[in-house]
């Protein structure tokens, strides 16, 4: 044993001590004792406790102030215009406008569920675990990730509402509502890595950026279909929405 | 000639007040008062250790306790950082727990017909006691759980915590995330009024336009061609039974699986030498 093991666990005169096996590999609290771990009472129970209580109380405020919404009674002959998914699934909506509703609505999300379950069989290197974006590069990589899928979005929402896909191309109905936007979507991540290329990254660094994209996708989507989706889902600010448009 | 003045610390005020014949009075109070609850055959038979301030009883009060026992008896520093956590994991499984107690109050006042549904939900506010609070925690904290659990599979990925052994458990929350979603989407049409109606509407044409297989898939979640009677029963159904039923037994096994797994990551298992691929 070592000097440090010495300290971390002191021998026992009362044992006898002998080498029993030698095991490859590394593990956790390799060459690190007892030390670095704390009882868990009270240290975490306290710390769930809190963060309990906080939950309570925030719930507690928010219901004060709002109450949760009750509209007429379903009617089956009365369209609510504009007539909004939940807004969790409204990012789906809005992918929804701009391509087929299969391709929206099944296909993308369930491609991204596989896609998200497949990241750890993708990325096996156990040199970064633990660290919040990898390094400095995957930080630089995630904040130009978002940047760029910010953009790339407004652009295309904006693009597909002015000039729309479907005046410039109509006819067969397999281009406007598959093809191109298979083809946008599937281009701009490739572009997405190619950008990135340049900083030489690893395997996790490249993850981050496209997680970076799905994430900042979901957000984008998100708020553009909530907040600038009026009557008809039409582009609209958020101030001249019709007061039922936001869906809570 | 300033730091002679006499500080007002926290630590000052905690001996005024400790020192003060009230506060002693009421501590000899208190401990009278626990040991007439704890020194009994009942209490003790219910709770096997003592008052946990040793370690022995700190370790016992965890693995004696149907309640506490899934958690380790000791945990490392590192998964106690809030900055490392951000306590989204806890704040998630709080909030499950609150729908279901919600959840199951509410029921009691709730029938899934097209004629009564709705009228119950105004009923909530206007003949039962604390009901629109109910009804609103219940709905504040499915939006607030559809984001905890969210910007946890974030925390997750961006600190690489999907990495091995952790890679099923990273499975498991993927899907946990699916459920909470799937469970949120059911309770929206609960109320029936016109938000819910077309908001379902709405999301189950998406799946309708699928090609061959969509209108299938659709009638078998509606139980119709359209959102009606067929339709709220199986939402309510998939909403208070299966889709918590499932989710409390993925729950458990994600639970489980963090201990199984050695606890959170932490950058201490940071290997050296590197396995995995690289792009250069």
């Amino acid at each position: 044993m070592s000097d440090q093991t010495q300290d971390v666990f002191p021998k026992d005169p009362r044992k006898t001590y002998g080498l029993m096996e030698l095991v490859k590999g590394t593990s956790p609290m390799v060459e690190k004792g007892p030390e670095d771990t704390v009882m868990s009472w009270p240290h975490l129970m306290i710390l769930e406790v809190l963060a309990a209580l906080g939950t309570t109380a925030l719930l507690l405020f928010w219901s004060l102030a709002a109450k949760a919404p009750l509209r007429e009674i379903a009617d089956p002959d009365v369209t609510e215009n504009p007539a909004k998914a939940a807004w969790y699934f409204l990012s789906l909506q809005e992918l929804l406008l701009h391509m087929h509703a299969s391709l929206a609505g099944v296909i993308i999300p369930v491609v991204v569920i596989i896609a998200l379950m497949v990241i750890p069989y993708i990325d096996r290197s156990k040199r970064d675990i633990g660290i919040w974006f990898a390094s400095k590069k995957g930080r630089k990589i995630a904040l130009w990730s978002a940047g760029y899928t910010t953009v790339c979005l407004i652009g295309l929402i904006l693009f597909d509402d002015f000039v729309r896909v479907r005046s410039l191309v109509n006819e067969p109905e397999i281009l406007p509502g598959w093809i191109i936007p298979i083809l946008v979507i599937g281009g701009l991540m490739v572009l997405l890595y190619v950008l990135i290329r340049r900083w030489q990254p690893t395997t996790r660094e490249v993850l981050i950026g496209l997680f970076t994209g799905f994430v900042v996708t979901y957000f984008v989507l998100t708020v553009s279909s909530l907040f600038f989706r009026g009557m008809g889902m039409h582009l609209t600010w958020p101030w001249d929405l019709p007061p039922r448009a936001l869906t809570f | 000639m300033r730091d002679r003045l006499p500080v007002l610390s926290y630590g000052l005020i905690a001996e005024i007040i400790t020192q003060h014949p009230l506060w002693k009075r009421g501590i000899r109070w208190v401990s009278r008062g626990t040991e007439f609850i704890t020194r009994n055959r009942v209490w003790q038979s219910i709770f096997r250790q003592g008052y946990p301030d040793t370690e022995e009883n700190q370790s016992r009060v965890i693995f004696n306790s149907w309640f506490l026992h899934i958690h380790p008896v000791k945990v490392k520093k590192h998964s106690l950082n809030i900055k490392y956590t951000w306590g989204l994991g806890v704040i998630t499984a709080f909030l499950f727990i609150v729908l279901v107690i919600t959840g199951a109050w509410l029921m009691f006042f709730y029938v899934p017909s097209v004629e009564q549904a709705y009228t119950d939900i105004q009923s909530l506010a206007t003949s039962v006691t604390f009901g629109t609070l109910m009804r609103t925690v219940h709905r504040w904290a499915a939006h607030l759980m559809v984001v905890t659990v969210f910007l946890h599979m974030c925390r997750v990925f961006y600190t690489g915590g999907y990495k091995t052994p952790r890679e099923f458990n990273w499975m498991v929350g993927v899907m946990l995330w699916v459920l909470t979603l799937l469970l949120s989407f059911t309770g929206y049409l609960l109320p029936w009024d016109q938000l819910a109606y077309w908001a379902i509407t709405v999301s189950t044409n998406i799946i309708g336009s699928f090609p061959v297989l969509g209108e299938w898939m659709r009638v078998i979640l509606l139980g119709g061609h359209e959102v009606g009677p067929a339709a709220l029963i199986r939402f309510y159904t998939m909403h208070i039974a299966i889709l918590p039923g499932l989710m409390a037994i993925l729950v458990g096994v994600h639970f489980w699986r963090i201990r199984k797994d050695g606890g959170l990551s932490s950058s201490l298992e940071a290997n050296k030498i590197d396995y995995g691929g690289s792009t250069r």
